[in-house]
Parts: C-alpha cells; sequence; structure tokens
C-alpha cells in the first residue's frame, strides 16, 4: 500500500503556505469577506434577537460546524452542543459526481455558498492541493459510480407541484420555472444546480431517506416514498435534457379485438408520459401500443388496474397481466400479481372502436392508494446526444484512490464523516486540542485562510459567537433542560420555520405563500403547521415523540408534511412535556366512567350531527361529510392529554386564538340540556370516554346516510342543482313513465335524457353540498353543448359555438301544465320560445317528445334547429333517424328534416317556418 | 299498542293538557317570573318541524293573507297557514312551490312571490289557484354560478324603489371565478341588473334599516377579521377585493375599480387611502357574540315587540342566537353597537323576520355548519311577554366618550360609579388570510360617568378612544332604580369615525 509520509506532507504544506500566501495575495487573496458564510437555518433566523443571546448562537454554530468533532468540548459545553453528523460517504460515489467533489474539495465555499463543510486544503499551493483534492476524489468515487439516468419531463412537473407544496421551501428557496428571478430568502438554502453534483437515481435515493446519508437530519426524511422522490428529484435536475419514458405506435383501423401489434401496420410512433389516448389525435378506429420500463420500488403483491373504453391489455415483462379484449363501454379490470422490487417492462394495448375513447393504467402499492402507474415508468441511461456534451467518464485510478484513503484519514476528513470501506470504519488520524485550550483567533477562525488548519468564511457575528460560546463554557456549568432545551432543539432543526412557540418562529411573511391547503375554507388553521405553544400540555408524550421520530399526517388538508426527524431529538417530548405540564390546571377526569357504556354512548350522541354535531367539521376515520373536514376525531385520545381536552373543549379561544372551533359551553354553560342534565363536565368526560375507543368506537349518527332517491309517482317532479353533464344551472324533471331529462339553463339546451330512476340528491342535501351530481338512472344520453337555434346563410355555415347568453339567448322559466310537467320558457331576438317535453306512449313503453314553439314578429328567414347532433347519423328503415349507437330521433311525416355533415359532425337541421308568426317544431326521442 | 282509537288519543292528550295546566297554575302564585332570564321577557315558541318535511328555512315572507311562506334550502316553498296559532304543534306545512334551487330570498310583490335562488331571482305564482305555483318565471340571471357550494345568493325584500337587492358570494372564500361573484347587485321589476358594490365575501343574510338603507352580514374569513354588519352603500367596496375584477364589466355603472387595498394593514388605514371601501358598521366579536353571522331584519313593530323599534335584529347560525344592533351615523357612515338578545333557538338560526307587527319569526338549519341549536332545521317564533326586560338601550359615541341609554332607569350611585364599566378595545388585521386575531389592545380610562336627571342614560367620559377599534364594554356593576342588574350587561361598539 502506498502511503503519503505524514511528516512530509506537513512540511510541504508548511513550504506551500508561506509560498501561498507571499503568492496569493495579488491574485485569489481568499477571506471571509469574499465567500458566503456557512448558512446554518437557525442562526439565520434568530441571530440578534433576544431569543438567541451571542453565547447560544455560538453554541449552535459549535454543533452545526461540527467544531467539536477535532476539537473537544468538556464539561456542560459538550452537553450543550448538538453535534450535526457529516454525510456518511460510504456510498458516496453512487450519488455524487466525482467532477462535483473535485470542484467542491478544492473550494467548498466557492462551490456551495453557504456550505458547512470547512476548507481545508486552502493554503496548499495550487499543484499540491489539485494532487490532493485528486486522490481524494478518486478515493471518494472508488465507492461507487453514478448512474445516470434521464429525469422525466411528467415527474418533474409532478415534482414541482411537490417542491413547492410538502415543505422542501421552508428551508430551501423557490425554483420558479419561468425564468423569473427570486430573491434568496432568509433562513433558507439555495439548492443552485444540484444537476453539477446528482444524477437521478441517487438524487431520489437521497431524498427518499436523507437520514441514510445524514443522520444529524437537519435535511429531514420527509416521508415522501418513492415515486415522490423520483418526481421532486426530476424537477430539481430539471436542467438535464428530459425523457419521455414511454414509447408508442399508432395502427389505424376498425377493430374488434385487439391487433397483432408485431404484424401491424403503424401509422405514427412518438414518446409519452402516461398510458393515454390523448397521444394521437384519432377518435375512432386505431389501436396503440405503449412500451417503457416499470422502476418499482419494494418486492410485494401488486394490484393493477386498467380501465378502457374498447378493449386493452396490459403486459409485465412480456407476460399478459390483464386481459380487458373487445369492444366494450368503459370498465375496469384489474389484477394482483407478485413482483419484486427494481425493473420490469411494461407494455399497454389499446384499441378504439368508435364512441368514446379512454385509457386508464392504474397499480396499488402494498398497502397504498392507487396511483397511476406512470408514475414508476423510469427512462433508460441518458441518450448518446446528451452524453456527447457531458465531461469525459471518469476513470478510477487506484493508485490514486489508496492515497486518497490515506488522505482522508490523515487530513482529518475522518473526524467528521463516517466512512466504511468494506465494512470497516476509517479512523481519523488528526488530532486537534480541545476547545478550552485553543487561541481563538487563529486557526478555523481566522478571516483568511491559515496553514495547517481547516477554514470557515464566517461572518463577524458568527465568529465573535464561538468565540464568546467557548470562552463563556465555564459560566454555563448546566446541562439545558426543560424550555431551554426545547428552544434549543426548535432551533438547531429549524422547526420554527413551519411552527410558532409562543413569540419564536412561525411561518414567516416571505414565506406565507407557501404553505398550501386543500381546504381554503379552513383558513390558517387548514394550511399552517400548528403553533407549538403549549404542546408539551396538548399532546401525550409517547405522540410527541412518535411524531418527532416518524413524521405525521394527522391534518391531511395541511400540504405541508411534518417530516421524520429518526432518533435526533430524544429528549424532546420529555422535556417539552416538563416545560409546559403546569400550563393546564389538573381537569375534573371522570376516569371510573371512562369504561362505562351508557356514559360513553352519551359521547356518542354528542359527537354526532343531532348532538353538538362535531362531525360536521371533523373526519371520523375514512368517513367524511363534505364540507370541512378537519383533523379526525378518531386519532383525538391517541394524542391528547386529557387534562388539556377538557378545557380546551369548553373554550377552544383560550388555547388557539382565533380558532374556528365552537365551544358548545359558552361560560361554562351546556348548549344541550337533554344530554348528561346540561352537566358541562361529564358532558366533556362523556365525549372523552367515546374517543378513548378510537377507531374501535362506533361511528356516531349523521356521518352516513344513504341515498335520497327522488321519485315521480304521479306527476313530474322538477331537481334544480348542479348536475354533471348539465351544468350548474340545471333544471331536472323526472316523469311517472321512468324517463327524465335535464335542461342546462345556461346553454338554453336539453343537455341529457335517461331511463328508470331519476335522481339521488343525497350529495347536495347532505353536509354543504358539494359537486356535481350525475343522473340516477340508466342509458344517459348527452347532448352536444350547443344552441338549440342557429340562422345558417349558406349550406356551409358552421353551427354557432359562442355561449347562449352571448348569442342573445334568455331564460325566462318555466310553467307547469297537466301532470306538473315544465313548459322552459326562453328567447333569443325577438323569437320567443316554449319548449315542451312529454313522454309518450302506452303499456310501460314510452319515448320522450319535444315540441318546440317558437313565436316572433319578424318570423326570420334560414333558422335552424338543432335535431340531433353525433359522429354518425343514420336513416333508419322505418324512416327514423339513428344517431351513432345511441338513440333514435324520429319527425312527423311532413318534417323537412336536412341531414349534413359539418366539422366532422353528422346534424340533422330542421328548417323553422312561421306560419303567422308561429312555427312548431315536434321530434321523438327512443332510446 | 300500535294505535290508538282517535278518541281515545284526544281524551288522552286532553287529560295530559288538563295535567300540566293544573300543575303550571298551581306553581303560578308562588313562582315569580326570573327578571334574569331572557325568557321573562320574550318567550320562544318552537314550531314542531313535521318528520317528512325538511325546513332548512332559508327565508321568511309574510304574505296579506297572514300566512307565512318558508322557503328551504332543499328548494321548496311551504306555506304555513296560521303563523300565530296558540301552540304551535298545531299549525300544519303546505308545500306551495317544490324544485328550486336553494332559495335564499323571498319578497312578496302584487300577488308574485320572489324567490331569490342560486342561480337567479324567480317570481312565482299559483295561476289557477290550485295552492300550488305553477309559473316560475325567470327576473334575472345576471350574475353566473360554477359548481362552488359556496355560491349562494340571498335575497331582500323589496326596497322603496321596487329593486330586490342580492348579495352573491365568492367562489369558496377566496375568489371570484365567475361574473359578480363577491359582489351586491340591484334587479329591478323588469329584471334590469345594476351592479351595486362590490367587496362581498360569504354572506348570511341582508335587510333593510327603517330608513330603507339596506344591510347585509359578512363572515370572518379573508379581508374579514370578524363576522361584521355591514352598509351596502351603493357604489361601495365592502373589503374583499376578490371580485373586483369584474368593475369592468360593470360600464362604470359605479365608477373604475377602487384601489387594491394592502394586506395586513387596518381597515381605518385602508379606510382612509381607498374612498370607495366602507369599513364594516358593527363587528360582531368572534366567539363571543358570534360565529356565523346571517339574517338582518328591522324592527318595525312600533313597540309592540318592546323597547327595541327601529334597531336592527340579526342572527347568528352558529350560536343559535339572535343579536341586537342599535346604530347611528357618523360623518355620513353607519356604526354601532351590537348586544345579546336571545339565546336557545332552535336549530343554527338563519333567516328572521317581523310579521303582524308583533311577532319575530327565526327559521333555522345546521345543514353543514354546526350549531348550538341541535335540531337539523327549526322555525321559532318570539313573542314579547310585555314585560320590560333592563337592558342597555342604545350605544352612541361622542367626541370624549359614549352615551348609553338604558331601558328603565338606573340607581344613580351604581350607574354613577367609574368601577361600574370596564372598558377595553381592539381590532383586527385587515388581511388576506383567513380571519384575524384581535389585536392592537388598548384599555382606555373612564375619567368620569353622569347619570341623566331621568336616570335612563349615563355619559360616559373616556380618554384615548382608539379609532377603528371594537370598544367593549362591560357594565357588570350598573343597577336599575330597583336593583336589577342588566340582562345582558355588554356591548360592543365599534367606532369607525370618533364624532367630532
Amino acid at each position: 500500500m502506498m502511503r503519503v509520509s505524514k511528516r512530509s506532507f506537513v512540511l510541504r504544506s508548511l513550504l506551500a503556505s508561506l509560498l501561498g500566501v507571499l503568492c496569493t495575495i495579488q491574485l485569489t487573496p481568499l477571506s471571509a469577506a469574499d465567500l458566503a458564510p456557512p448558512k446554518v437555518l437557525g442562526f439565520e433566523r434568530l441571530n440578534g434577537t433576544p431569543a438567541l443571546p451571542e453565547i447560544a448562537a455560538g453554541e449552535l454554530l459549535l454543533g452545526e460546524l461540527n467544531c467539536t468533532s477535532c476539537h473537544a468540548a468538556d464539561g456542560a459545553l459538550a452537553s450543550r452542543v448538538d453535534k450535526k453528523p457529516a454525510p456518511i460517504l460510504s456510498d458516496v460515489g453512487n450519488r455524487v459526481r466525482p467532477e462535483y467533489l473535485r470542484g467542491f474539495l478544492n473550494d467548498p465555499a466557492a462551490t456551495k455558498a453557504g456550505t458547512t463543510m470547512p476548507n481545508v486544503l486552502a493554503t496548499l499551493p495550487e499543484e499540491e492541493r489539485k494532487e490532493v483534492v485528486e486522490a481524494l476524489v478518486h478515493f471518494l468515487s472508488s465507492t461507487g459510480e453514478v448512474e445516470d439516468q434521464a429525469p422525466r419531463k411528467m415527474n418533474a412537473n409532478r415534482g414541482e407541484a411537490l417542491y413547492g407544496s410538502v415543505g422542501c421551501l421552508a428551508c430551501h428557496d423557490p425554483r420558479p420555472t419561468d425564468g423569473s428571478l427570486v430573491p434568496a430568502l432568509k433562513a433558507s438554502i439555495s439548492l443552485g444546480k444540484p444537476s453539477r453534483k446528482f444524477a437521478l437515481p441517487g438524487l431520489a435515493k437521497f431524498l427518499e431517506d436523507p437520514l441514510a446519508v445524514r443522520p444529524g437530519a437537519r435535511m429531514p426524511h420527509m416521508n415522501l416514498g418513492q415515486a415522490d422522490s423520483v418526481a421532486i428529484a426530476s424537477f430539481l435536475l430539471n436542467d438535464l435534457e428530459m425523457a419521455t419514458g414511454l414509447e408508442f405506435v399508432v395502427v389505424p383501423g376498425s377493430f374488434t379485438k385487439l391487433p397483432d401489434f408485431s404484424q401491424a401496420k403503424v401509422a405514427a410512433t412518438g414518446e409519452a408520459e402516461d398510458f393515454t389516448v390523448d397521444v394521437t389525435k384519432l377518435k375512432e378506429n386505431f389501436a396503440l401500443r405503449f412500451d417503457g420500463q416499470i422502476d418499482l420500488p419494494i418486492d410485494g403483491e401488486y394490484e393493477f388496474f386498467l380501465y378502457s373504453d374498447d378493449g386493452s391489455r396490459l403486459l409485465i415483462d412480456a407476460e399478459v397481466v390483464i386481459d380487458h379484449d373487445g369492444v366494450h363501454a368503459p370498465a375496469e379490470k384489474s389484477k394482483k400479481k407478485k413482483l419484486t422490487a427494481g425493473k420490469h417492462s411494461v407494455a399497454v394495448e389499446y384499441f378504439e372502436q368508435s364512441g368514446g375513447e379512454e385509457l386508464r393504467v392504474q397499480v396499488k402499492l402494498p398497502g397504498a392508494a392507487r396511483r397511476p402507474l406512470a408514475d414508476f415508468i423510469v427512462a433508460g441511461k441518458k441518450s448518446e446526444t446528451s452524453a456527447a456534451v457531458a465531461p469525459p467518464k471518469f476513470a478510477l485510478n487506484l493508485d490514486l484512490a489508496v492515497k486518497g484513503r490515506d488522505l482522508f484519514s490523515s487530513l482529518g476528513c475522518a473526524s467528521c464523516h463516517a466512512m466504511k470501506i468494506s465494512g470497516e470504519p476509517i479512523d481519523s488520524k488528526l488530532t486537534s486540542k480541545p476547545l478550552s485550550q485553543l487561541k481563538l483567533e487563529s486557526g478555523c477562525l481566522a478571516i483568511t485562510p491559515q496553514p495547517k488548519t481547516a477554514w470557515f468564511p464566517l461572518s463577524e457575528l458568527q465568529r465573535k459567537a464561538i468565540v464568546a460560546a467557548v470562552k463563556g463554557a465555564a459560566s454555563q456549568t448546566s446541562k439545558l433542560v426543560g424550555n431551554d432545551a426545547v428552544h434549543r432543539q426548535l432551533t438547531t432543526f429549524n422547526c420554527y420555520a413551519c411552527h410558532a412557540r409562543g413569540d419564536i418562529g412561525g411561518v414567516d411573511e416571505a414565506h406565507d405563500a407557501f404553505f398550501l391547503t386543500t381546504t381554503k375554507e379552513m383558513g390558517d388553521e387548514g394550511r399552517l403547521p400548528p403553533p407549538l405553544t403549549g404542546v408539551g400540555a396538548k399532546l401525550k408524550p409517547e405522540w410527541t415523540k412518535k411524531v418527532v421520530a416518524e413524521g405525521n399526517k394527522v391534518r391531511p388538508y395541511i400540504l405541508t408534511k411534518m417530516p421524520k426527524f429518526g432518533g435526533n431529538l430524544p429528549s424532546f417530548a420529555a422535556e417539552v412535556a416538563a416545560a409546559d405540564e403546569k400550563l393546564v390546571p389538573a381537569a375534573p377526569l371522570a376516569q371510573e366512567q371512562w369504561k362505562d357504556r351508557k356514559f360513553k354512548a352519551a359521547g356518542k350522541q354528542l359527537v354526532g350531527a343531532q348532538g353538538l354535531g362535531c362531525i360536521k367539521c371533523h373526519v371520523w376515520g375514512d368517513k367524511a361529510i363534505p364540507g370541512i373536514q378537519a383533523m379526525s376525531l378518531t386519532t383525538m385520545a391517541e394524542r391528547l392529554n386529557p387534562n388539556w381536552f377538557h378545557p380546551y373543549m369548553i373554550n377552544p379561544v383560550q388555547f388557539r386564538p382565533g380558532t374556528r372551533m365552537p365551544t358548545a359551553w359558552p361560560d361554562g354553560k351546556a348548549t344541550l340540556p337533554s344530554v348528561l342534565n346540561g352537566d358541562t363536565n361529564k358532558q366533556v368526560q362523556a365525549i372523552w370516554a367515546y374517543l378513548l375507543d378510537g377507531k374501535e368506537a362506533s361511528a356516531p349518527a349523521g356521518l352516513t346516510t344513504g341515498a335520497i332517491e327522488l321519485v315521480a309517482y304521479d306527476e313530474a317532479i322538477i331537481y334544480r342543482n348542479f348536475i354533471e353533464g348539465a351544468g350548474p344551472r340545471a333544471i331536472a324533471v323526472g316523469y311517472p313513465q321512468k324517463l327524465n331529462l335535464a335542461f342546462d339553463a345556461n346553454g338554453m339546451r336539453l343537455a341529457l335524457i335517461w331511463q328508470n330512476s331519476f335522481m339521488d340528491a343525497s350529495k347536495h342535501w347532505q353536509g354543504r353540498g358539494v359537486g356535481f351530481q350525475p343522473p340516477l338512472g340508466d342509458n344517459v344520453v348527452k347532448f352536444p353543448e350547443v344552441v338549440p337555434f342557429a340562422t345558417l346563410t349558406a349550406a356551409e355555415t358552421v353551427w354557432p359555438k359562442e355561449i347562449a347568453k352571448d348569442q342573445g339567448y334568455k331564460f325566462r322559466g318555466y310553467k307547469l301544465v297537466e301532470k306538473l310537467q315544465p313548459v322552459f320558457l326562453y328567447s333569443f331576438g325577438d323569437i320567443e320560445v316554449e319548449d315542451f317535453f312529454e313522454p309518450i306512449g302506452s303499456d310501460g313503453l314510452f319515448f320522450l317528445r319535444r315540441t318546440v314553439t317558437l313565436t316572433s314578429k319578424s318570423s326570420p328567414d334560414r333558422l335552424y334547429f338543432l335535431a340531433a347532433q353525433g359522429g354518425t347519423i343514420k336513416e333508419t328503415a322505418d324512416g327514423g333517424f339513428q344517431v351513432d349507437n345511441g338513440f333514435t330521433v324520429r319527425l312527423p311525416k311532413d318534417t323537412k328534416a336536412v341531414l349534413r355533415e359539418s366539422e366532422g359532425k353528422s346534424q340533422l337541421l330542421i328548417p323553422v317556418e312561421f306560419t303567422n308568426g308561429k312555427a312548431t317544431i315536434t321530434e321523438t326521442f327512443d332510446w | 299498542m300500535n294505535s290508538l282509537p282517535s278518541i281515545g288519543r284526544c281524551t288522552l292528550v286532553f287529560l295530559c293538557s288538563l295535567f300540566m295546566a293544573s300543575m303550571l297554575s298551581a306553581q303560578d302564585p308562588q313562582k315569580q317570573p326570573d327578571p334574569n332570564k331572557e325568557e321573562t321577557y320574550y318567550k320562544l315558541e318552537s314550531f314542531p318541524i313535521p318528520e317528512h318535511i325538511s325546513l332548512e328555512a332559508g327565508s321568511l315572507e309574510y304574505l296579506p293573507n297572514k300566512t307565512l311562506a318558508i322557503s328551504t334550502r332543499r328548494g321548496d316553498i311551504f306555506v304555513l297557514a296560521d303563523p300565530f296559532i296558540k301552540d304551535p304543534a298545531d299549525a300544519t306545512f303546505k308545500l306551495w312551490a317544490s324544485g328550486l334551487h336553494e332559495v335564499l330570498g323571498l319578497a312578496y310583490k302584487d300577488g308574485w312571490l320572489y324567490a331569490t335562488q342560486r342561480c337567479e331571482l324567480t317570481r312565482i305564482k299559483d295561476s289557477n289557484n290550485d295552492g300550488k305555483a305553477d309559473v316560475f318565471e325567470t327576473v334575472s340571471d345576471g350574475w353566473e354560478i360554477n359548481g362552488d357550494y359556496h355560491e349562494y345568493a340571498f335575497g331582500s325584500k323589496f326596497d322603496k324603489d321596487g329593486n330586490v337587492w342580492v348579495v352573491l358570494c365568492l367562489t369558496g372564500s377566496f375568489s371570484s371565478a365567475v361574473k359578480y361573484r363577491g359582489w351586491c347587485l340591484r334587479i329591478n321589476e323588469d329584471g334590469k341588473v345594476l351592479p351595486t358594490c362590490s367587496g362581498i365575501r360569504s354572506p348570511g343574510g341582508i335587510g333593510m334599516n327603517c330608513a330603507g338603507d339596506m344591510f347585509y352580514t359578512d363572515n370572518q374569513g379573508p379581508w374579514n377579521g370578524a363576522c361584521a354588519l355591514k352598509w351596502l352603500k351603493p357604489g361601495s367596496f365592502q373589503g374583499h377585493p376578490g371580485g373586483n375584477k369584474w368593475y369592468k364589466e360593470t360600464g362604470e355603472a359605479i365608477g373604475p375599480a377602487p384601489k387594491e387595498p394592502k394586506s395586513g394593514s387596518r381597515m381605518m388605514v385602508e379606510a382612509k387611502l381607498i374612498p370607495e371601501l366602507e369599513p364594516p358598521c358593527c363587528y360582531f366579536p368572534y366567539p363571543e357574540m358570534g360565529q356565523s353571522a346571517a339574517g338582518v331584519v328591522c324592527d318595525t313593530t312600533n313597540g309592540k315587540f318592546g323597547p327595541f323599534a327601529g334597531q336592527l335584529f340579526v342572527t347568528d347560525q352558529s350560536h343559535s342566537t339572535v343579536m341586537r344592533v342599535c346604530l347611528e351615523k357618523v360623518d355620513g357612515h353607519y356604526q354601532g353597537a351590537c348586544i345579546p338578545f336571545r339565546q336557545g333557538f332552535t336549530s343554527g338560526a338563519l333567516s328572521i323576520l317581523f310579521a303582524n307587527d308583533d311577532t319575530m319569526f327565526v327559521g333555522g338549519t345546521n345543514r353543514g355548519w354546526g350549531s348550538r341549536g341541535s335540531k337539523p332545521d327549526s322555525l321559532d317564533r318570539v313573542v314579547w311577554t310585555g314585560e320590560l326586560p333592563f337592558e342597555i338601550h342604545e350605544m352612541h359615541a361622542k367626541k370624549d366618550g359614549f352615551e348609553v341609554i338604558f331601558t328603565k332607569p338606573v340607581d344613580p350611585k351604581a350607574a354613577g360609579d367609574v368601577a361600574s364599566y370596564k372598558l377595553t378595545t381592539y381590532q383586527h388585521i385587515y388581511q388576506s388570510a383567513y380571519g384575524s386575531p384581535k389585536v392592537d389592545h388598548t384599555t382606555p380610562t373612564i375619567t368620569k360617568v353622569e347619570v341623566a336627571a331621568d336616570g335612563k342614560s349615563a355619559r360616559l367620559f373616556v380618554e384615548q378612544l382608539q379609532e377603528g377599534h371594537v370598544h367593549e364594554l362591560h357594565l357588570d356593576g350598573v343597577r336599575s332604580a330597583v336593583g336589577l342588574k342588566l340582562l345582558h350587561p355588554v356591548a360592543y361598539y365599534t367606532l369607525n369615525y370618533i364624532p367630532q
């Protein structure tokens, strides 16, 4: 084994540094003023405020800059410094590009502004520094190889949204993709250009589990999972050439089952992001095949879902997993399959004959929710073209690597960085004086680099703080406890970026816009991480411990994730509990009654819709009423301290100023006297007793209700609401003959007709009534979103597409005639229209007849009524007009209908002919 | 026993009521009504809601034939033929119209019932007199809806010019996705739409004062630090800029869009910079007074409902209460105080109406938003017992303090003592984020109290009144001439303008 003699190295460095000092004065004056000082977020945030006095700031920096890894602290100071371990480098070669290592080792702060890694080689002469750096680069890169893989555009887009929402922005600068410049934020780390350092697989792996490399959790574990880590990594690497990941072929032809793609005539090929019919403009008579590769995160049983109209097939590793062939309406098939972690080839085949075209491919990971299979698609290696512009491939020199390994030990890299080679840890051979023996004006703390020592471009404030902490060590005789310990941990781990505790921290104005919610109506409570004021009294210590160690998502509406800090804050839960213990007095707990079933039943009654209605705003496990959906009631007992729950329920505002949580006991008096005699304490305790059963408790009343089916018995009924396919101003009519329609009073058009059941009103008549409700019955026919009348000056004049109001249509309402059947009234120009529908027929066989009556003084010419429109309209043997495969329109014998093709569609037009200012048109729908 | 023979059942009911009556009469001589209870002065009587109907009462209207029309969130209109029937349990609800879209406004005129639905203002008539409506004419659909549940439309009664005023909730809390969300529109008999005010967020009701000026309630949320009563002064901006993009569509009907308010500021700071910005006339402190301000009605009973003629009554859906608001005009702007009035409504109190010149009707719902009243739907009536409560009647701002007027003469000693009062102030952050904490707390000094010779009012001299602040006045030490405590010893005065 080759070794660099330590002595000769030191001698040479001495000489070199002397020379260096002489030579570099004019050339590269390296000094703290030129470089960004190491960025420690807790210091940036609180420095100069009473929340971080100078000595405390110094102690923070001693830990964050890892000073005590070389310079031992002793006594109380050691206990007050929480050392941030440097990244573990055992497989750094898999993660970090050699080119980046070269630049970074040569000058860390110039390569990565704000780095907390000191410059260890600053005073070496150029040539020698190069040699040392090169040896270290070869050594570090001997631990693995960076695998290049092109990021996929789709993932990068998804990653952009995730980067902007999951909480990355609490600590990192925004990265706008529109080229706009954003000023660097205070207490925020710029990520620069991560593609210099990482390739996709390495960065994604790091993001998925940062603690594996950086066990100190200053970058915490965000519980992203593999797919989201890949997405965020793809976004961070979006300056690289992007790939799509899927290749597809289009095969035109009228198929009734999937063609043999190996024999088929391919009309077009391309690259796609997702398995979607949007890759082609064809709407019917075509087939598609997608090919790509998926990368699965774990071994296990995966469930695949294939939804299509018409036929489709899913193949994994060239084996058919789901066969969903044949002409059919939109339908889904699923299949489970055991697969190993890693890469598998995937293919999806699809064809469309006519009518609707849909394709969706999803996968459900063991124990997780469904997601698009495309999320797991990976691109291949970087393409040849991008390799050409990439730097020449790194060639490992083993001799240099061996030399580097010795330097890693002798230069003290190993003092901070844990590293194992073949399972053997590398020890540092560097010895340094303990802190108490340092002079505190030279070495690491000097204004310019000094020989033989590491060097940080510290700011003056940082330098002063460190000096104060070391000098003040003697006066700080005790370990931090209670609130001081809590405050230090919240500072160190930058918890204050998201959480306020007392007057300190919380989301500041510059970051406010980055905290997003799924439910804006919840206000800041639904958007901002909760304050930690009094949290030690509020939460059970076991829960606090779990949340800190594992991260958490009890507030799913807050898009920012509570990250996982592993074992890094071991004393936090106990310290915060001790610090806050006295904030709530002992509540009158009814412990002896908590198991009493009658008492619990009273609690259940209070929680339910006709009690205090807690469930109107709170989720119950996986059940919820549409609306606010605040945190689940089934987690309360697991999380909360009962002593805190009691007074909080009676007066929430006292604990959380501005909360929207109402009280049912204003001034301590029960508003519901009928339960438990209106005894406030008993009521609160009964709720607690009920909540103690968590998910095991039976759900409270009012949470699940069935359909509210509206039925027309002897007369027509009307349902006016948001109806899917008929818009927000829909008027649905159900007829006793089991025919139904929906009129769109915005578009002034017949929007839908269907048979059998009319409407389910439960969506709109329960809770707040969120969303559009589709028809309840069968055979729903959708009509085109165009106005019913148009003046066509020539045979080829296209049907107008402007919205009805802009064409002068006015809705006038309706009148109810016999059997409460409505006649819709509207007008345009000087024409008044009465549009009447009625079921005709007998013996259970009914058709819907539409009679449109127009009245006009001007009796305009060339006015047409659109009786039907579709892909194809065929005249049937009995004189009807069949529209696609959906329905048939029948017209009275003497109707002068015109069938024409316009803009790729078939239209059945009826000229409007006025007699004495009046015209009547009749059509009957048979479907 | 599945069913009692009808005679038997009647007998049973009769016997029960006799028994109850005898119990009551037996108790009456001993029991003096408790002077500290609201029910001593205002009786709250609930109409049992038949099981087969949902009476989530969005709006109420009193019809010339002395019946009460009740519109519901499910889109029905019921008619209560006998709203003043002695026992509300004997009242019958008759379905008059159905199939409408969440009706939150009813107004009667010339044989037509005008209903404000989510989607339009419709006038409805029973043309063949069969007891069911059959003509539904669209008066105006001059606003858009997007399908968001928040897009409520509350309609007023007719103003003196024959307009119905409609206040339109934003799309959600923050934005105006389609035209005129976040606006107040006036709609005349011909259906002509007159854009009237922008700046609305999430109304809970609309109503006029006795002078015919229109007010609405807006709820805590973005740009609304707390729920408040606001004056829909034509041309004004009510504070939430979400809908201001529609100014360009108004054809300058009310001038150009006002300047954008600065988030994080204070209401009166911005009101000085933005002339169109009309500050809320009265905040309803959150959560002391309520959490969902809703219906507004003026006491037009000329004293038949007690001492509060001319004042406004406002419901709170969340607290199931009715509050009282007395307003005055200072510098051309309405401002004033809110005072608790009556609690204990059966469901979330929403719609409110005076009928027959003496009875208050309150309709309720708690669907989607919980309330202290635990029933899903309700119709309650409030009747004055004729007993005069000892209450704060009015509160007026003065350049150096307040004047508090009482419903009964006070004990001059207690009412003249500075220590009988406690005055604190605060305001809200005027901001784009949801709601606001109470900020800028102060404690002005009451230096002196002068009680009027007739004992009916007290003049408080105050140092350091705070412009723009809610002045929270507690009068725990004040006693009536016969030693009674005030029924509600607190008033919250929103002092936007200090009279000079």
